[in-house]
């Protein structure tokens, strides 16, 4: 055979053009950068979304109490309230680490004065909440705050933060406390008296406003600690909604499991079929100093 | 070869500019030059560039009334293009349809619709994709389905080759073992020396670093706003000489505000092609930044004017030229500033003759050795066999689960389509096209008119 065959277009070989070398493709790289998942991590990843559905559904059960009249909204607003000052004491005992003190200071205050406020607003308001919807049927309403508490869930921020990591309020997970908030909203326009919806407004922007980032944060905990949460989530979640109705909590119990132990190993196992392709085709990342 | 008639279909074509488009005019040109029939289909161009024009050599271009979506690609529709296709096709007695770039659809419909009328098929790819974004899953998996049935397919580089074999699965069973398909060609790009005619600067100390690019992500300029202050910073006789126009221009200008370089940093705006020699060589070293490049026209066209290239290591670059007349980097700013340092110091000292670099260019990529290799390729698509319908069906189901009963679909429904042209408008009825562009009687005509005067 003539000369070796080279890659280069500059000079004329004695080769057809369709000539293909030994060599073809070998700068083809598959799967350079993959690094696989293993079955436990993912697991103690999804105990965020199982938190997630536990609160939505404690919510749903405590918003079926008030409706029939099972609890008093007296000792749901005490509930709130207790939830509200726990959640806070954690958050601020995580939070030691983080900021200066001065910062930390200036935080308190306008936690305080936030909460005053959202206090405020919300007592006025609940009049006019419950006769929000008066016009609509009970069906259509059954129907949309079952469709945002899906969107909430589908959009909502599952990622644990990181070790000295900014909070990115990203658009999604705002799309996602909105949608809670809404369907919260149209919920309590059903119930029948004034103190009612506002015990109920109350504990929702607990569960979807404050909780999850609440959530965000406790990604820096040990996971036996995120795992022990996860349980006690899940078992009140399970417990409040079993005296409501039997079907409905296995369903739920189901896609509680699903989510938790079936879905990562579906993962898992679905990774034999990644095949990612690089070669010097790719656009180049430019690294500037 | 047997002089035949050949249709280049295209969505970028003139009056638009760029690499593509040039490639498809000077191709034709040099065909033409060897004595086959070429004409052109594209879509037409606002405001008015529609319908049937002549270009200089007698180049025939239809411009189809298709509305373009998006820099001048039309939509990919499927259909819609087989009537006048096929009108145009049988009017011009087309034997070969030669397709160009992975992003038009005017090209890939026609791959489709020309063996319903017998006519064989080329396709030629201009450009390097990635496999891991949305836009080039889609495009990808369009561009294979046409390829399943393409008769022949040119690659610019041999890493682009690479890169549409494995966009494209041009692959083949051969007794059990899979490989390549044989139909798959690498002939680069050409350029006219002429029109690079070096012109070696008055010795003075100023070394002038010359970009010519546009300013976009994709051509690096992000590593060029990095590295010019610092290369300025380290040699006070350096220039830099930049042209073209892009969303990063304002990055540019943001540099040179910051580091006061306004009378060392030369912003042109955008060059025209016809006077691209002029800005080249007004300098000696010629920078390329880009990130991806399938072959990189403009490092030819600056190696020929008498420039030595500084590059970075990307796509197909490091085929182009051979290693005394180019430096390379790989994408980082120390890297590249590394190398322009060498390659200032080359310049310096004299050790690159751009007279001969002209020269060597000169001999290794010239239209009439392209024209040649394509012109090898046609022959050897006229003889070899013709697919069937049935065949055409088997390969196409092979796309995928998905994929590949929708394209067999698609298959089905041209053939039905075409058997109603057919019947609707009979090609007996067709006007056909029996004279075709006679140079002596135009000089003819023309002495004729000016002495009437």
């Amino acid at each position: 055979m003539a000369e070796e065959w080279e890659k280069v277009l500059w000079r004329r070989q004695d080769r057809p053009d369709n000539y293909a070398p030994p060599s073809f493709l070998s700068s083809l790289r598959r799967n350079a950068n993959f690094r696989p998942y293993t079955y436990w991590p993912l697991v103690l990843l999804s105990c965020a979304i199982t938190q997630h559905l536990a609160t939505i559904f404690i919510f749903v059960s405590v918003f079926v109490r008030l409706k029939e009249n099972y609890l008093d909204p007296h000792v749901l607003v005490c509930i709130s309230v207790g939830c509200f000052f726990t959640g806070y004491l954690s958050w601020e005992l995580l939070d030691r680490t983080g900021a200066s003190h001065e910062h930390r200071h200036a935080n308190r205050v306008k936690a305080v004065k936030s909460s005053i406020l959202i206090f405020l607003a919300l007592m006025s308001l609940s009049p006019v909440l419950r006769t929000l919807t008066a016009a609509t049927s009970s069906d259509s309403i059954w129907a949309l705050s079952a469709t945002l508490f899906g969107v909430n869930a589908l959009l909502a921020d599952y990622s644990a933060m990181s070790f000295g990591g900014q909070m990115h309020e990203r658009l999604t997970s705002v799309l996602s406390m909105n949608a809670a908030i809404s369907a919260s909203v149209v919920l309590a326009s059903r119930l029948a008296n004034d103190l009612a919806v506002f015990a109920l407004i109350l504990f929702s922007v607990q569960a979807f406003a404050l909780f999850p980032r609440l959530r965000h944060r406790l990604g820096l905990c040990p996971s036996a600690l995120r795992l022990a949460f996860t349980v006690v989530l899940s078992s009140i979640s399970v417990l409040v909604t079993i005296s409501l109705s039997r079907t409905a909590t296995w369903i739920y119990s189901a896609v509680q499991l699903g989510v938790t132990f079936f879905a990562p190993a579906i993962l898992v196992w679905a990774q034999k079929f990644k095949n990612e392709i690089r070669g010097p085709w790719d656009v180049a990342v430019p690294k500037v100093n | 070869m047997h002089p035949i008639s050949i249709a280049m279909i295209t969505d970028f074509f003139h009056p638009n500019v760029g690499g593509v488009e040039n490639h498809v005019y000077m191709l034709s040109a040099n065909l033409i030059r060897r004595g086959h029939k070429v004409i052109v289909i594209t879509h037409s161009h606002q405001p008015d560039r529609v319908g049937v024009r002549w270009l200089v050599p007698s180049l025939k271009v239809y411009y189809i009334p298709f509305v373009p979506i998006a820099s001048s690609a039309t939509l990919p529709q499927f259909f819609t293009f087989l009537p006048y296709l096929r009108t145009i096709l049988i009017r011009e007695h087309i034997h070969l349809i030669h397709a160009h770039a992975s992003l038009s659809a005017l090209g890939h419909e026609g791959i489709l619709h020309s063996h319903l009328l017998g006519v064989r098929t080329v396709f030629t790819d201009h450009s390097l994709f990635g496999f891991d974004d949305a836009a080039s899953i889609l495009t990808n998996k369009l561009m294979a389905g046409t390829l399943k049935n393409v008769d022949a397919v040119i690659c610019v580089s041999h890493t682009g080759r690479e890169n549409t074999v494995l966009r494209g699965e041009l692959f083949e069973k051969y007794d059990g073992k899979t490989s390549v398909r044989n139909s798959v060609y690498v002939i680069p790009n050409a350029l006219v020396p002429e029109r690079f005619q070096p012109c070696p600067p008055e010795p003075s100390d100023t070394i002038t670093i010359v970009v010519l690019s546009r300013l976009a992500y994709r051509k690096g300029i992000d590593l060029l706003v990095a590295i010019a202050p610092r290369i300025c910073a380290k040699f006070p006789n350096v220039r830099f000489l930049v042209g073209g126009d892009g969303p990063k221009l304002i990055d540019l200008l943001q540099m040179r505000e910051n580091h006061l370089l306004q009378d060392r940093v030369t912003l042109l705006g955008s060059v025209r092609h016809n006077d691209v020699r002029s800005v080249l060589i007004k300098g000696s070293i010629y920078l390329n930044t880009s990130l991806t490049e399938s072959f990189g026209i403009a490092i030819l066209e600056a190696a020929c004017a008498g420039l030595y290239v500084v590059s970075t290591r990307v796509g197909g670059v490091p085929e182009i030229l051979p290693k005394d007349m180019i430096s390379f980097a790989n994408p980082d700013e120390d890297d590249v500033c590394d190398a322009i340092e060498e390659a200032i110091q080359i310049v310096s000292e004299g050790r690159h003759d751009p007279l001969r670099a002209h020269e060597r260019i000169k001999t290794l990529y010239d239209w009439h050795q392209v024209t040649g290799r394509t012109e090898a390729v046609y022959d050897a698509v006229m003889a070899s066999p013709q697919l069937d319908l049935s065949a055409r069906m088997q390969r196409t189901m092979q796309l995928g689960v998905f994929a590949g009963p929708i394209y067999t679909i698609i298959l089905i429904v041209d053939c039905l389509f075409f058997l109603l042209l057919e019947w609707w408008m009979p090609r007996e009825d067709m006007d056909f096209v029996r004279e075709h562009w006679d140079q002596d009687a135009f000089a003819e005509l023309a002495r004729k008119a000016s002495k009437t005067e």
